[in-house]
């Protein structure tokens, strides 16, 4: 993968086409994540929230996959090589990865929220992919994109589960989203440095906008299909650049 | 300095040298031995290349076979991938409607035979794996079927040393992970052919149907062949051939996997071939015998169903004679050289079946 990342490299100085100041010495960009519900902080089994419809829960399990990760400037983008994460509420150091990048100034983050159809489609995988992380689907192949477990009095389920695993990849049914996130501030990628970016994410977005969904009415999705779909709207919503922390 | 030290210090040197080698020795292996897959002669080429990114090897393939007849895949070691894949039945469940699965249940389909996976678009009956790697999945973490969870088989495996020598000969280093185990388990099941049944030795003028043979075998291609066409004996599609649903399992085959009421008792169309070996039929297992399906086709079909398949509303009128030829056609597409293969079977142990 490094050998990869060099190549790349290369070929982009070659290309010398760094209009708006990036060079080839490349600097260190840190992603963490900060998952929070309207801006509180996520203790897992503890923290009760409440919904928009005055429903209350709390969170056991939270983890999305993002993918396919690059920073933007005016010209073009730059690529984070082999980019899949899986963010897991319960591993701190799932909430944080590193990657070199070029050194430069970049004006926003893209990723998708999901994993590509590609990876859905080729046999088995290996590291944030691998099936042990219990966001694939055996019965009919896919990732699990985002999931969410929980508890709520307003649920009819057995033991009041909440439970959202959301996945679909192919056509009609895809809950894939490509998420753009413009920075607040330019970032600054300086050779040999490294520079953070923090997202908060706010769980609340799952409840709302465009689609109301409350506990009572939906407390479980396990399969693509058309809520998956109204789910995977809300919580496209989710993402904002809280900080940025340049070197 | 004297010479006596100069040497010690140069044996002890060398001999550090030598220790780091055979670390090195034990944790990397040179590249397996590569096995050319070739696909029989007029046969065509799989819909997807499945050895391409999972390169065929003999101790790959020898890794994979160990690892489907293997109980430690299963929660209490009685259920390995063969206890409902048979070699003598085609790698089916032979003479089971249901298998039985972990802790004295039953599955809820008809374990279908393997072979000829390389051509197979999707697996299962509804077609919702897409991939020959990803599908073990499903059987070893189903509480019916194998009854385990992926952690629990890779530590038994990582327990035993001569899986670590294994993988390390498969895959260059003793490291056992979910992607090495269900590569080589499907450069197993992906290498059984079938290909070699009387049928293929007609073709290749080297045998010939005797007069009922070739009467069944005219029947087929005029009334069979649109959904079972040659040489796969199977076009891979989900079709509704008109049974009555089960109201136990109510099972309603594709429409769970698309969402599709159009695919509502959908089920794919499985291959003909070692179809005598491989009874009881359809997706469930409701029908005994051959003479049951082909009655079925003739005058069971519910045509009044409307995702009946548009190529069975009038039924296939078999007439008596025909049926008993065409019976005798079928059992010209059973593969003792396939069934019978050493290369494919395993150490036989007491498990459930």
């Amino acid at each position: 993968m490094r050998c990869r990342a060099y190549i790349l490299l290369l070929l982009l100085t070659a290309a010398g086409s760094f209009a708006n100041g990036q060079s080839a010495e490349p600097g260190l960009v840190k992603i963490s994540f900060v998952n929070t519900v309207t801006g509180k902080p996520i203790l897992l089994d503890s923290t009760v929230f409440t919904n928009p419809f005055s429903e209350t829960y709390t969170i056991t399990r939270f983890k999305y996959y993002i993918s396919n990760l690059a920073l933007t400037f005016p010209e073009g983008v730059f690529k984070e090589l082999d980019s899949y994460h899986l963010v897991d509420q319960s591993n701190a150091q799932s909430l944080s990865f590193g990657f070199t990048a070029l050194a430069g100034t970049y004006d926003g983050l893209v990723f998708l929220l999901g994993v590509d159809s590609l990876r859905n489609v080729s046999g088995a995988q290996s590291g944030a992919l691998d099936p042990l992380n219990d966001m694939f689907w055996t019965w009919n192949t896919g990732y699990i994109m985002a999931k969410m477990e929980g508890r709520s009095p307003q649920s009819k389920l057995v033991n009041r589960k909440v439970e959202y695993h959301i996945g679909g990849f192919a056509g009609v049914n895809s809950v894939l989203k490509n998420i753009k996130l413009p920075f607040p501030v330019p970032v600054n990628v300086s050779a040999g440095k490294t520079t953070e970016i923090i997202i908060e994410t706010d769980f609340a977005a799952w409840w709302q906008q465009p689609n109301e969904l409350k506990i009572s009415e939906h407390p479980v999705c396990s399969s693509p299909g058309e809520l998956a779909k109204k789910i995977a709207d809300n919580y496209s919503k989710m993402f904002r650049v809280r900080q940025i922390i340049n070197p | 300095m004297k010479p006596g030290v100069i040497i010690s210090i140069l044996a002890i040197v060398l001999g550090g040298l030598l220790l780091i080698g055979a670390g090195r020795k034990e944790e990397t292996a040179g590249p397996p031995d590569y096995i050319e897959w070739r696909i029989p002669a007029g046969w065509p080429k799989p819909a997807n290349d499945i050895f391409a990114k999972n390169k065929l090897s003999e101790q790959g393939f020898q890794l994979g076979r160990k690892l489907f007849y293997d109980g430690r895949l299963s929660k209490d070691g009685n259920f390995p991938c063969a206890s409902c894949h048979q070699q003598f039945g085609a790698f089916s469940s032979y003479d089971h409607d249901l298998s039985h699965g972990y802790n004295n249940t039953f599955t809820t389909r008809n374990a279908p035979p393997l072979f000829n996976l390389a051509w197979m678009p999707r697996l299962h009956w509804d077609g919702g794996v897409n991939h020959i790697e990803v599908q073990p999945l499903s059987p070893i973490t189903a509480p019916n079927e194998m009854g385990e969870n992926l952690d629990s088989v890779l530590l038994k495996l990582r327990r035993d040393t001569s899986y670590l020598r294994m993988f390390r000969a498969a895959f260059g280093t003793p490291e056992i992970n979910s992607q090495r185990m269900l590569k080589a388990l499907a450069q197993f099941t992906g290498s059984i052919v079938s290909a070699n049944s009387k049928y293929d030795k007609v073709m290749r003028g080297e045998a010939t149907f005797t007069y009922s043979e070739q009467n069944g075998y005219t029947f087929f291609k005029a009334n069979c062949a649109s959904c079972h066409p040659e040489p796969l004996f199977t076009d891979y599609s989900f079709r509704n051939i008109g049974l009555p649903v089960n109201e136990f399992l109510n099972d309603y085959g594709r429409m769970r996997i698309t969402g599709d009421k159009k695919d509502s008792l959908k089920f794919k169309v499985p291959s003909l071939r070692n179809v005598a070996l491989t009874f009881p039929y359809m997706h469930d297992g409701r029908f005994q015998s051959l003479n049951a399906v082909l009655d079925h086709y003739n005058g069971g079909i519910i045509v009044t169903q409307p995702t009946l398949d548009t190529l069975l509303r009038k039924r296939i009128p078999i007439a008596g004679r025909q049926k008993a030829d065409l019976i005798y056609f079928l059992h010209t597409l059973s593969d003792t050289s396939m069934t019978k293969n050493p290369r494919f079977s395993g150490e036989l142990k007491n498990f459930i079946h």
